[in-house]
């Protein structure tokens, strides 16, 4: 997948931990941690508000292309 | 899920059983008549009597007939397993699955076979007893194939969409 999340990157800014961020927009840790990981095919706009609003940062933030990593099949 | 469709899914599954058994027995019944036709005296004039003799190759005919009946019992065996699979599944809450997009596809491909043998039955009668008649043609199993075709479709489908959904945060 050439979309990365970087969430690991924005949560070590602002030093929190992946459970509070849990807490504060109201998803599960396993579903953050899809995230997190790159393994999660798809994003609800709603899921992506909450984070953006959690951690006060923009979409464009949190995902990133990256042609050089291989494409979703 | 309405409430009709969860007492079709109640009362499926014992008649799928209940059909399971009486289908083996039809073929088993099939199978013991082969066999016997090969065993009794005088066959097919002795149990037939003049019919038979009208209609020199009834013996044969019959013969083919009960050939195709009984592999038609083994399609319908395979489609009632492949249905009572399906229920379970639905059963079980997760009936989005690609195996149960293969196994309609497989539902469709058998009532396909089971049509075609019913044409060569007609044939066979047709040419063995009843010449020139060529009856009992019905639009409605072609439909029928039709239709799980394009159910098969929509459950290879579902299913992706069902995949997708796992994997959407």
């Amino acid at each position: 997948m050439a979309i990365t999340v970087r969430l690991d990157e924005l949560l070590h800014a602002r030093r929190m931990t992946l459970t509070e961020l849990a807490a504060r927009v109201d998803l599960t840790l396993a579903n953050l941690s899809i995230l997190k990981t790159g393994k999660a095919k798809a994003v609800r706009f709603s899921t992506l508000e909450a984070i953006c609003a959690a951690l006060e940062c923009q979409p464009g933030d949190l995902l990133a292309f990256d042609p050089t990593l291989p494409a979703e099949e | 899920m309405t409430r009709s469709s969860v007492h079709a899914l109640v009362v499926a599954r014992p008649v799928i059983q209940g059909l399971t058994v009486l289908n083996l027995i039809y073929a088993a019944g099939l199978a013991a008549l082969l066999i016997w036709s090969f065993f009794i005296q005088g066959w097919p004039d002795r149990p037939l009597g003049h019919f038979a003799s009208e209609h020199p190759q009834i013996g044969n005919g019959l013969r083919a007939i009960v050939v195709i009946g009984f592999v038609g019992a083994l399609i319908v065996h395979a489609i009632l397993r492949r249905l009572r699979a399906m229920i379970d599944s639905v059963r079980s809450g997760d009936p989005f699955i690609h195996e149960n997009a293969l196994r309609l596809t497989a539902i469709a491909w058998s009532v396909l076979v089971l049509e075609v043998l019913r044409l060569f039955v007609t044939a066979i009668a047709s040419a063995v007893w009843e010449p020139g008649r060529l009856g009992g043609f019905s639009f409605a199993p072609w439909l029928a194939v039709l239709l799980l075709f394009v159910l098969s479709g929509v459950f290879a489908h579902g299913a992706r969409m069902r995949a997708d959904l796992e994997g959407t945060v």
